[in-house]
C-alpha cells in the first residue's frame, strides 16, 4: 500500500474473544456488537451512525477511543461512510457454515460485511493488501490456530495484518482468532491441547474456552509455569479483552457469570487474579441474556464423550 | 526411517492429473480407476487429503462415494483433527504409511503446503513415495509433488516451491485456461526448470522420477514436455493413451495381488508407447 499512515501506538485494537461471537452465540449479538462499536470509533462515524449499529447509549458513551483522534489524515473521508468489516474463516478452512453465520449477523447492521476466503482466492478480482487495508475491523473466526497461521504465512497475509494493525485497523477474533495475536495459546489444532507460538503483537499468553473446553486450562498453567509461555490470561466463553496498544484496555463479557484471569509465574510458583468482565448491554435484566447456543453446548458433550472412547470417529461439526 | 517389514520393496509412483478424476469427472471413473490399478492389492486402502480445499465436506462426501465400496477409504482432514475425524486421532504418520493409496484433492496449492508444513506431512507424504505408496492428485493435488509449479490460483501467476519429489515443473488446467499457456511458457523461458503440462482429464503417472506413461479419460486430451531453448521454450507433445479405448486399462478386479509385484500390474506395459520412457530422468 502506498500511505502506510501509522497510527499512534495507543489507538491500535485488538479484541480478543475467549469464544462467543456469531460463530458460537447466534442469539446473543453483544460481543459482534461491541467489535461494529470498536469500527465505528475507528471511521470516527458520527453519534447517529454509532446508534444505527446496534449500539447501546452506554457503549457508545464507554467506548473508549471514540473521537479520540481526529488528526488520521487517511480516514477522514470515513466520515461518510460505512464501517467496513471483513471477516477471515481461515482457521476453519473457510466453512461455508461459518462464513453463512457472519452474513447472518452483519447483513442488518450498520457495515459492509465481506469475508476473504484464502482456500477461494480466484474468486478475488483485487490485491490482498487493497482488500485488507481498506477495512475497518478485521474479524477472525476460529478453527485450527496451527492451520491458521501456517496459511497466513504461506499467503504472507501475517504481515499484512500487522501493517494492518500499524494503520489503525481494528483486529477482532475468537478462539484461534483471538490467541494469534499473543505470543502463544493453547491449541488443539493436533488433537490434544498444546501450546503454540502466535504473531506476538500483544505481550503474553492467551488461553480460550475456559469454561467450555476446561482441558486446555491445565496444559495452559503448566505451560507458563514452566516458561513454556509466559504469563497471561485465560478466558471464559463470552468473554473479551480489547487491549489498546499493548495494554489491556477493557474486559467484557455477553454472559453473566463468565469471568477471566490473569495468571502469571513468579519464582516458579503461579499467581493467579480472577477478573470479573463487565457485562455488555446490561441495560435489562441479566437473566433474559441467552446463555451459550445450545447447539455449542451440545457438541462439546459429544466431544468429550468421544475423547473418552479409544476410536472417535467424527462427522461434521463446526470447527471452534 | 525403518524398511518397511511388509511388503517387498516398491517403486515410488506418482499418479498427476492435469484436471479431472472423482473431483471433476462425475460420469468418467477412468483416471480413478488406472490409479487405483496400480496399487498391488485388490481392496486398497486409499486415504484423501483435502487439504486444498479447506477440508471441504461436499469434496470428502464426494471421495467416499467414488471409493468406499471398492476401497478401505479415509481421509485426513487438518482442520478437524480435534474431533478425530476420518479414524485418525493423533499419530496421521502411521495412518498415511500404512495406505496404498494417498489421493490429494484439488484447491489452493499455498495453502495446502503452508499446512501440510506445520503439521509435518511434507516428510511423511515423502516417506509414503519411498516406501511405494501410490500418490495421486488433480490440480493442487498434481503441483505439490513437483519441484516448482506454476499456480494461477489467484490474480497473477506466481512460482510456487513444491515438495520436489519430481526434479519438473508443472502446470495443470493447460486447456481449461487459455492465459496459462502463455504463462507457463514465460516462466519457463525465464528460468523455471524444464517441466510437463497436462490438460484436463490427461493424467502423468510417473515410476520414480521418469514419466511411465500419459493417459486421458478424454479422447484428444493432450499432455506435453515444455523446456527451455535458446530465449523460447519447446513443447512437445506427449503420446496419450485414451483410457476408454481399452477396458482393460480400466480393470481393478482383474489384479492379481498373489504376483506381488506392480511391475507386472502397470496396466497396458505389453504396449508402451515411444513416450513411455522419454529421457526425462536426465534433465535437472
Amino acid at each position: 500500500m502506498s500511505t502506510p499512515a501509522a497510527t499512534p501506538p495507543k489507538q491500535r485494537l485488538i479484541f480478543a474473544m475467549g469464544g462467543g461471537g456469531f460463530t458460537m452465540e447466534p442469539s446473543n449479538p453483544l460481543l459482534d456488537d461491541f467489535v461494529l462499536s470498536l469500527a465505528a470509533a475507528h471511521a470516527h462515524l458520527p453519534a447517529t451512525d454509532a446508534a444505527d449499529a446496534h449500539l447501546s447509549a452506554t457503549d457508545a458513551a464507554n467506548a473508549p477511543l471514540a473521537g479520540a483522534s481526529t488528526a488520521n489524515p487517511t480516514r477522514a473521508s470515513a466520515r461518510t461512510r460505512e464501517p467496513r468489516i471483513l471477516f477471515l474463516p481461515t482457521a476453519s478452512g473457510d466453512t461455508t457454515a461459518q462464513i453463512a453465520a457472519f452474513h447472518a449477523r452483519f447483513a442488518d447492521r450498520h457495515c459492509v460485511a465481506e469475508h476473504l476466503s484464502l482456500f477461494r482466492l480466484h474468486e478475488l478480482r483485487r490485491p490482498l493488501a487493497e482488500i485488507i487495508l481498506s477495512q475497518d475491523v478485521l474479524y477472525v473466526g476460529g478453527g485450527s490456530m496451527r492451520n491458521l497461521l501456517a496459511i497466513w504465512r504461506a499467503h504472507d497475509l501475517d504481515r499484512l495484518l500487522i501493517s494492518a494493525w500499524r494503520q489503525g485497523i481494528v483486529l477482532a477474533g475468537i478462539s484461534a482468532g483471538a490467541m494469534c495475536w499473543f505470543a502463544g495459546g493453547i491449541t488443539r489444532s493436533s488433537g490434544q491441547p498444546q501450546p503454540l507460538a502466535g504473531l506476538g503483537l500483544l505481550e503474553g499468553s492467551l488461553t480460550v474456552h475456559a469454561d467450555g473446553e476446561p482441558e486446555r486450562l491445565p496444559v495452559w498453567l503448566a505451560a507458563v509455569r514452566d516458561g513454556v509461555l509466559p504469563g497471561g490470561w485465560s478466558l471464559d466463553d463470552g468473554v473479551g479483552l480489547l487491549f489498546a496498544g499493548t495494554r489491556l484496555q477493557r474486559i467484557v463479557s455477553s454472559r453473566p457469570g463468565a469471568s477471566a484471569q490473569r495468571v502469571d509465574q513468579v519464582a516458579g510458583e503461579l499467581v493467579r487474579n480472577r477478573l470479573v468482565p463487565e457485562l455488555l448491554g446490561a441495560t435489562g435484566p441479566a437473566a433474559a441474556l441467552p446463555s451459550m447456543d445450545e447447539d455449542v453446548q451440545e457438541l462439546r458433550r459429544v466431544q468429550r464423550l468421544r475423547r473418552t472412547t479409544s476410536s472417535p470417529r467424527g462427522g461434521r461439526l463446526g470447527g471452534y | 526411517m525403518r524398511p518397511s517389514r511388509r511388503a517387498p520393496r516398491r517403486t515410488p509412483q506418482i499418479v498427476a492429473l492435469g484436471g479431472g478424476g472423482f473431483s471433476m469427472e462425475k460420469d468418467s471413473s477412468l483416471l480413478d480407476d488406472y490409479i487405483l490399478s496400480l496399487t498391488s492389492s485388490a481392496r486398497p486402502r486409499v486415504c484423501f487429503l483435502p487439504t486444498a480445499s479447506g477440508d471441504a465436506d461436499h469434496y470428502v462426501v464426494r471421495f467416499y462415494r467414488r471409493f468406499s465400496a471398492h476401497c478401505d477409504a479415509s481421509h485426513v482432514s487438518l482442520f478437524r483433527r480435534d474431533q478425530g475425524v476420518g479414524g485418525v486421532e493423533d499419530d496421521l504418520a502411521t495412518h498415511l504409511l500404512a495406505q496404498d493409496l494417498i489421493y490429494v484433492g484439488g484447491g489452493n496449492v499455498v495453502s495446502m503446503l503452508g499446512a501440510w508444513r506445520a503439521h509435518g506431512l511434507d516428510s511423511v507424504l515423502r516417506r509414503a513415495w519411498r516406501r511405494g505408496i501410490v500418490l495421486c492428485g488433480p490440480s493442487a493435488g498434481s503441483l505439490c509433488w513437483f519441484a516448482e509449479s506454476l499456480s494461477a490460483f489467484h490474480g497473477a501467476p506466481r512460482r510456487v516451491r513444491g515438495l520436489g519429489l519430481l526434479p519438473y515443473s508443472n502446470c495443470v488446467h493447460y486447456d481449461a485456461e487459455p492465459a496459462r499457456r502463455a504463462e507457463y511458457h514465460r516462466f519457463v523461458a525465464a528460468g523455471m526448470r524444464a517441466g510437463f503440462a497436462a490438460e484436463d482429464g490427461v493424467a502423468l503417472h510417473f515410476r520414480g522420477t521418469l514419466l511411465e506413461r500419459a493417459v486421458s479419460s478424454r479422447r484428444g486430451g493432450r499432455a506435453y514436455r515444455v523446456e527451455p531453448a535458446c530465449d523460447s521454450v519447446v513443447e512437445v507433445p506427449l503420446d496419450i493413451t485414451h483410457l476408454g479405448s481399452d477396458p482393460n486399462l480400466a480393470l481393478v478386479d482383474g489384479v492379481d495381488p498373489a504376483s506381488g509385484s506392480s511391475e507386472t500390474l502397470a496396466p497396458g506395459s505389453a504396449t508402451p508407447g515411444p513416450f513411455a520412457r522419454l529421457p526425462i530422468g536426465a534433465v535437472a
